[in-house]
């Protein structure tokens, strides 16, 4: 007898495909745990136990999961799973910018400098961000905005951080200032 | 006791001049700045500072460090509250109950419990140093690695089974914590492991990064995948103040958080976390039938009441094995005993004897640096909490750039900046499929620690497991932890039969 269609709440996405996914990803990890376990010595020193022992449990714990996580997802699902907060679908534009704001930071950041490189991550993510809320991702006039004030929450932050905190923040010149 | 109240009351003098109540200011304003920030932590802040040991004298740095420690648990909790990114890994659990009630509009309330409550642990707390110092720092030289590996099997266990809907769920979370611990140089015998021929990894994976990553990166990244379009204006807040009731819920969660947080500080290895989610588990289980509803849900009171005492407490009690032994039990503590080194003092038993001026102004500045931070915790918060008015987009856009000060300037790598994406990303996957985040830092911070203690305790045990059942002490705290796993269990089975 069939009762399952007619009681499930039409709106509900199936998540199931993605929790799937994550619990055969836990199993590849516990998988790549012991792989490189097995590249560890034994060695135990003084009848304690050696360097692998903990490897060895953490990928038979990670493995155990896995397969947990999957025998869940085919009886049903993830137990006791809220909804997640926030659109039902990702918005993929968005988030391209804001990745390419902090992967562009990382890769520039020794080149042009902290100020630099954190004004350019700004102005990149709050394009993103803007994407995602509807609103128009802005003009040319709207980037040189936020670029100026990228400047002015990096600027600043890299004085406090270099002058008076003495943390080591990679600089475009070698002034201090930039 | 006399002698005590007199040495007590010097110390107060010292720390009363002029140039010493400014130090400590400084030290508490700073320290709560930092605590906001996520990424800078206290103890990268003071390592960073102790270049001024060169140039000022011993008392006002000391003071000056100590205010920091403090403010920065202070400020923590502050962010925890209002944006869900936590300052410290102290004032994570704070983020659990005090960004759901922000959320519902009583960001106020949680803001003032935190403060008073932080206010209320850090004054008891540091009169029981005044009192208790000797005798607790000889109790917990007596624990034993046995020990020490079941008290973290029972912060495992409490982080993973009492947070979150899904035991299972957190019990991934936390090895795969316990995986990223394993990445680096084995304490014991030096063995390199999972670096994959990759040098950055030598020196294992930085918390600050997962930190820094799993919870402010996330968040941008997460808002930028699916809150753009959620309301964005979380909270009105018009007092911060909280009611009666309020008032009454907060304070046994105020003491019963400081009795907790207390001895947890005094003990190597005890953290912050452990007595944090101690009090969080504390709190939920003891609530009132009504308000336990919130827990989780609309956020309650107790469960920011609790943990905020019981951090502030294990702060302020990892001064009394630093100050009677010369043991750190804190990342932050050790970075003060080398500031103390600096000046050619040793910390230790005869610390009390030699340098007891210095000792006793450090304890009432601690009186001091608390009503300091009351007052800029409490009157104004208003101002930390205009920070919601700042538009979503600017202000998640600036916290990568605060991200990228907290992760660049640990290691002075660029690398890490790109590891830092990447546990963005897998960030936002936990997030969208419930697995909770907090284990994995626990698993990450605690995994090294306890698998050194294990390997200790097998050693003193000639290689047989016996060993953690036949001490008293490890044989009970196991018990705990198999009382932790299957009460809940147990209570739900009764119920439905």
């Amino acid at each position: 007898m069939n009762t399952t269609d007619s009681r499930d709440p039409p709106a509900r996405a199936d998540h199931r495909p993605g929790q799937l996914a994550l619990g055969i990803a836990a199993v590849l990890l516990a998988a790549g745990l012991a792989y490189g376990a097995a590249n560890i010595p034994s060695d135990a020193g003084y009848a304690g136990v050696g360097p692998d022992f903990l490897p060895w449990v953490v990928s038979a714990a990670m493995g155990l999961c896995g397969v947990l996580l999957i025998w869940e997802v085919r009886t049903g699902g993830f137990r006791n799973m809220p909804e997640p907060s926030g659109a039902a679908r990702g918005d993929w534009h968005a988030m391209v910018w804001v990745s390419a704001g902090i992967l562009g930071n990382a890769a520039l950041i020794t080149t042009i400098g902290f100020i630099l490189s954190c004004a350019m991550c700004f102005t990149l993510a709050v394009r993103g961000l803007r994407i995602s809320e509807g609103k128009p991702a802005g003009n040319a006039m709207q980037t040189v905005k936020d670029a100026v004030i990228g400047m002015l929450i990096s600027a600043p932050t890299f004085w406090l951080f270099t002058k008076f905190l003495a943390v080591n923040l990679p600089g475009l010149t070698g002034t201090g200032w930039l | 006791m006399l002698e005590t109240w007199n040495n007590l009351l010097g110390g107060f003098v010292t720390a009363g001049t002029p140039i010493n109540l400014l130090w400590a200011l400084a030290g508490c304003a700073l320290g709560t700045a930092i605590g906001v920030l996520p990424g800078l932590g206290p103890a990268v802040t003071v390592a960073m500072l102790l270049p001024i040991t060169g140039q000022v004298e011993a008392t006002a740095s000391m003071i000056f460090f100590a205010g920091i420690y403090y403010g920065a648990m202070y400020g923590g909790s502050t962010t925890s509250i209002l944006l869900n990114t936590p300052g410290e890994t102290g004032t994570m659990v704070t983020a659990l109950e005090g960004f759901k009630m922000a959320k519902s509009g009583r960001a106020g309330a949680a803001l003032a419990t935190s403060a008073i409550g932080s206010f209320v642990a850090g004054s008891i707390a540091t009169v029981l140093v005044t009192l208790f110092a000797p005798i607790l720092a000889e109790f917990a030289v007596k624990l034993g690695p046995p020990e020490y590996f079941c008290l973290m099997l029972l912060a495992f266990t409490t982080v993973s089974a009492v947070l979150g809907q899904s035991t299972l769920r957190g019990i991934t979370a936390l090895f795969f914590g316990l995986a990223l611990g394993l990445v680096g140089m084995d304490q014991i015998t030096g063995q390199v492991r999972y670096t994959g021929g990759v040098i950055e990894f030598m020196d294992g994976v930085e918390v600050v990064l997962v930190a820094v990553g799993l919870f402010a990166v996330t968040e941008a990244l997460y808002n930028a995948l699916y809150e753009g379009r959620s309301e964005a204006n979380l909270n009105k807040m018009n007092k911060a103040h909280m009611t009666r009731t309020e008032w009454k819920r907060s304070w046994p969660a105020w003491l019963r958080g400081t009795f907790i947080g207390f001895p947890f500080g005094t003990i190597p290895a005890g953290g912050s976390e452990i007595p944090t989610f101690l009090s969080y588990a504390t709190e939920r289980k003891l609530a009132d039938p009504e308000f336990k509803k919130e827990f989780g849900t609309t956020g309650a009171i107790e469960g920011v009441a609790g943990p905020e005492a019981a951090n502030n407490a294990a702060v302020t009690a990892t001064l009394v094995p630093l100050l009677t032994l010369g043991i750190p039990t804190s990342v932050t503590a050790a970075i003060l005993l080398s500031a103390l080194q600096n000046y050619g003092i040793n910390a230790g038993p005869q610390l009390f004897e030699t340098s007891s001026a210095l000792v006793w102004a450090l304890i009432a500045s601690l009186y001091i640096g608390n009503v300091m931070l009351l007052v800029l915790n409490l009157p104004m918060v208003g101002l930390w909490v205009k920070l919601l008015k700042i538009p979503k987009a600017p202000l998640y856009a600036g916290i990568l750039i605060f991200a990228t000060v907290g992760v660049y300037g640990m290691r002075q790598s660029s690398f890490d900046l790109f590891i830092m994406f990447g546990l963005a990303l897998v960030g936002v996957v936990l997030r969208r499929f419930d697995f909770p985040t907090a284990p994995v830092i626990v698993g990450l911070i605690l995994g090294p620690l306890a698998e050194a203690q294990f390997r200790n305790a097998m050693s003193i045990g000639e290689g047989s497991l016996a060993v953690f059942f036949e001490r008293p002490m490890s044989a009970t705290l196991l018990a705990i932890v198999v009382l932790v796993l299957v009460t809940p269990r147990l209570l739900a089975w009764h119920r439905r039969s």
